[in-house]
């Protein structure tokens, strides 16, 4: 039972990789491809994203207690099924270089600057080998210890942006292939329940009320993340592009008497936040790496993650640019396959036995 | 069976201690033999109690009119020749008789014990003041006089090869949960040790992790704390020769919890837990942060203050990693020192701590103003949580060395590692970091934001009561 999850920490952990990525460089970017109909951009991607929660709460009513492996391998077959977990070890090892990357950019500018290039990695990697080496469970309550504090952090960063707010965002000024080439183009800073099917059967859900335990916090970061949209965009609206750091930026001019500088809330909130999603991140590839090769335990899987890690960045593919062109590039096709294929097969698989045989009385 | 000899071979098995005593008198031609360890039996009680009554009794003296007539003392009992030895050490008076096998044991135990008075760290402004003392008996009958119920129950064992020392593990039957009292009781009756000095030396066997520099049971030192915690299902360990009592489970937050207050408003109590919670944090990270701002992070720092770090550090021979670092080893002397020094000289040394170290050493340009005021702080605020004393210290080192080699992120990650850590504790079953992570909405009542005691129906839901409900 180590491992096992409520549905109030499984929500609390969508609410942390809804937060990675978004809150740096992605409203900037977003900006430059669409203007300021970016924020419509992330409204609409993150109603296809909650689609993607809602599969995947009507596939765990369907399958309670089996993982995602003995599903898949049941109805696809083995091969299908050892294609999909690698296809998703990619697809999360993307995201943890993603993040890792977009952070190390963030560290790098406001902190550490001319100190040594691996500082960092010195703070994150046993950090998070070591969550992910205690289990799911340790982790989601450190989460859900800190969810609170990480809620506070943001809306202090959005209250201080309000009052830096100068204009009201002018939406619709950009052209339909601008917005929807924006939008594909970005779309592997999302599907962040994805992560969700690779512990289906450590989250513990009995009945309607924990689907919305787990539905619950994950929009509150969803209103939290186009609160930091808007609020940017009202701050920036000419110089978005050249803003990497969304939610420090959008509090760094200003300057409370009282207080004195209050980036130091949205330094700390970036952070708590990044080495949170990595942990998430980090946990599903090693779940999904277990998946692949079912005879190695987390240790194996923890070794080979490092491993590749470190290979990739230290060659530089992992790095900040590279990162951002694979974005720009073929990681969006790629995201075909995790982001709408996928979820469409899951949801056909959710939907099967009903029509098949008789309906399996789930609560 | 021949009282003579077998005083003797009683003697002999004390190896002839000069506290062991021996005294025959003669009755109705019938030799009768008195054994017992003079350091720590009841001299005028064995006069007027055992030997005054037998004097003066005409009858015929036998061990059943010996229990039932003569003798003047409450615990009275026939005991088998192999079972003398260890009631001698329990402090009883032995009643042999010529011709008789056994003999007859009367609990005469006295020991120079202090009373109860109020423990240096828990202490209270309006609240009882009665603290454990080191007498076992003592204590069981403070913990009797609060919870005046026959379901207190109080389960005796002996530990130790050599000390012989009593244990009670002590629980309220209905409301402890009878698996976590099995799992203590088993876990203390495997201890095979040659001594237990003083609670803590059964701490090491209790605790579920070891090796871990925090603690994983609850250590109080007033019968009043003792007893709410067994009213909230909780088991307690009372231990002959120490006052201080273990409780089990045991979570993290209990020590941010004072017995204060739960005597006093609730709203205030609730402000105070949070000044305790601050007093912790900056306890544990003031001084690594301090560091960490200083090199890493100074332009995050106002104007104001960074002119003053700059112009208090310059020209100081130490980078401020090493001189944060010895004015912390520098004041963890110095209280190493004022512990052990008699009270008259702790005075002097706080005077040469203070003035001369601190002084002089900023004066000679050693050490920083700003330094010495945010480990001195971080120092002071340690004592919100004096029971925390140990792994704080620990931790404010640890977050030292972070802050100062990895800046702002090496604390939040160690943050973040240790918050990891110990939610992988359980204690007897019980989440250590409850009811914070996990969240346990009824368990928040007694959290950070207290409740009036009127409005805590439920007893504690972070681990497993019998009896849920607590007001109704």
């Amino acid at each position: 039972m180590k491992e096992h999850i409520s549905p109030s920490q499984a929500g609390k952990l969508c609410a942390m990789t809804i937060f990675a990525n978004k809150i740096f460089l992605l409203p900037s970017l977003m900006y430059e491809g669409a203007k300021s109909d970016g924020f419509f951009i992330a409204l609409l991607l993150y109603a296809l994203d909650f689609l993607t929660l809602i599969v995947f709460l009507l596939l765990k009513r369907k399958y309670p207690t089996q993982k995602l492996t003995e599903i898949l391998e049941k109805r696809l077959g083995k091969v299908v099924t050892k294609i999909i977990y690698i296809v998703f070890m990619v697809f999360f090892l993307f995201k943890i270089l993603l993040t890792y990357s977009v952070f190390y950019v963030y560290m790098k500018q406001q902190i550490y600057q001319d100190e040594f290039t691996f500082l960092t990695l010195v703070c994150v990697l046993p950090v998070i080998n070591h969550g992910v080496l205690l289990g799911l469970r340790s982790f989601a309550r450190t989460v859900e210890m800190y969810y609170f504090v990480v809620l506070a952090g943001f809306a202090a960063c959005l209250l201080v942006g309000l009052g830096t707010m100068e204009t009201f965002p002018h939406f619709f000024s950009s052209n339909p292939s601008a917005f929807f080439s924006t939008a594909f183009r970005y779309v592997f800073s999302f599907g962040d329940y994805l992560f969700l099917f690779f512990i289906m059967d450590k989250v513990e859900i009995d009945g309607k009320k924990d689907e919305w335990r787990i539905i619950k916090p994950a929009i509150i970061a969803v209103v939290f993340v186009l609160a930091l949209f808007f609020i940017f965009y009202a701050c920036y609206q000419v110089t978005a592009f050249m803003h990497n750091n969304a939610i420090v930026d959008i509090i760094a001019i200003f300057e409370y008497s009282a207080l004195g500088r209050i980036d130091v809330i949205a330094m700390v909130l970036v952070m708590f936040l990044c080495l949170f999603a990595l942990e998430v991140f980090h946990y599903s590839f090693c779940e999904a790496f277990c998946g692949v090769f079912k005879g190695l335990n987390r240790t194996y899987s923890v070794v080979v993650f490092d491993v590749i890690f470190l290979a990739l960045y230290i060659t530089k593919i992992g790095r900040y640019s590279t990162m951002i062109s694979y974005v720009q590039s073929w990681l969006p096709y790629f995201c075909i396959l995790t982001e709408v294929l996928f979820p469409f097969v899951m949801l056909l698989l959710s939907m099967r036995k009903k029509k098949g045989r008789k309906y399996e009385k789930v609560f | 069976m021949k009282v003579s000899s077998e005083i003797e071979k009683i003697k002999k098995q004390f190896h002839n201690s000069s506290d062991f005593a021996s005294r025959t008198i003669s009755r109705g031609g019938r030799e009768i033999g008195f054994v017992f360890l003079k350091s720590i039996t009841d001299g005028e009680m064995f006069v007027e109690g055992i030997v005054g009554p037998i004097l003066s009794y005409s009858g015929e003296i036998n061990f059943q009119t010996l229990e039932h007539e003569v003798l003047k003392a409450n615990d009275v009992k026939k005991i088998q020749t192999n079972e003398m030895v260890d009631n001698i050490i329990k402090g009883a008076v032995l009643i042999l008789l010529d011709g008789q096998k056994g003999a007859m044991a009367i609990d005469l135990q006295a020991f120079n014990m202090r009373s109860p008075s109020e423990p240096p760290t828990s202490s209270v402004i309006l609240g009882p003041r009665e603290g454990f003392t080191e007498d076992i008996k003592t204590n069981i009958s403070l913990m009797r006089r609060r919870l005046a119920t026959k379901d207190l129950v109080i389960t005796q064992l002996n530990i130790g090869k050599y000390s012989n020392t009593k244990v009670a593990i002590t629980y309220i039957s209905g409301i402890a949960d009878l698996k976590i009292v099995e799992k203590i009781t088993k876990r203390l009756k495997e201890v095979d040790i040659d001594g237990v000095m003083d609670s803590h030396y059964l701490v090491g066997f209790l605790q579920e992790r070891n090796n871990s520099i925090f603690r994983q049971v609850g250590l109080a030192e007033k019968p009043d704390i003792v007893a709410s915690k067994l009213l909230e299902g909780k088991v307690g360990i009372i231990v002959d020769n120490s006052p201080i009592v273990i409780t089990i489970p045991f979570l993290l937050f209990e020590d941010l919890q004072d017995s204060n207050d739960y005597y006093t408003n609730h709203h205030y109590a609730g402000f105070i837990r949070v000044i305790r919670l601050l007093g912790i944090i900056i306890a544990i990270i003031a001084s690594g942060m301090y560091l960490a701002l200083q090199l890493y992070h100074y332009n995050i720092l106002p104007l104001n203050f960074l002119i003053t770090i700059a112009d208090t550090t310059q020209g100081l021979p130490f980078t401020p990693f090493i001189e944060i670092l010895f004015i912390f080893l520098l004041f963890q002397i110095l209280y190493e020192v004022s512990l052990r020094l008699p009270s008259y000289l702790g005075l002097a040394t706080s005077v040469v701590g203070a003035l001369i170290l601190g002084d002089t050493g900023v004066k000679a340009g050693l050490i920083s103003p700003p330094g010495v005021i945010i480990v001195a702080m971080s120092k002071i605020a340690l004592y919100v949580a004096p029971s925390q004393n140990s792994q704080i210290v620990l931790m404010q080192l640890i977050f030292i060395i972070l802050g100062g080699s990895l800046g702002m992120l090496g604390i939040m990650a160690g943050i973040v590692y240790f918050t990891n850590y110990l939610n992988d504790f359980d204690s007897y079953g019980v989440p250590y970091l409850a009811p914070y992570s996990p969240r346990i909405r009824n368990d928040l009542q007694d959290g950070l934001f207290k409740k009036d005691i009127s409005t805590m129906h439920y007893r504690p839901q972070s681990f497993n009561n019998k009896n849920k409900v607590r007001v109704k």
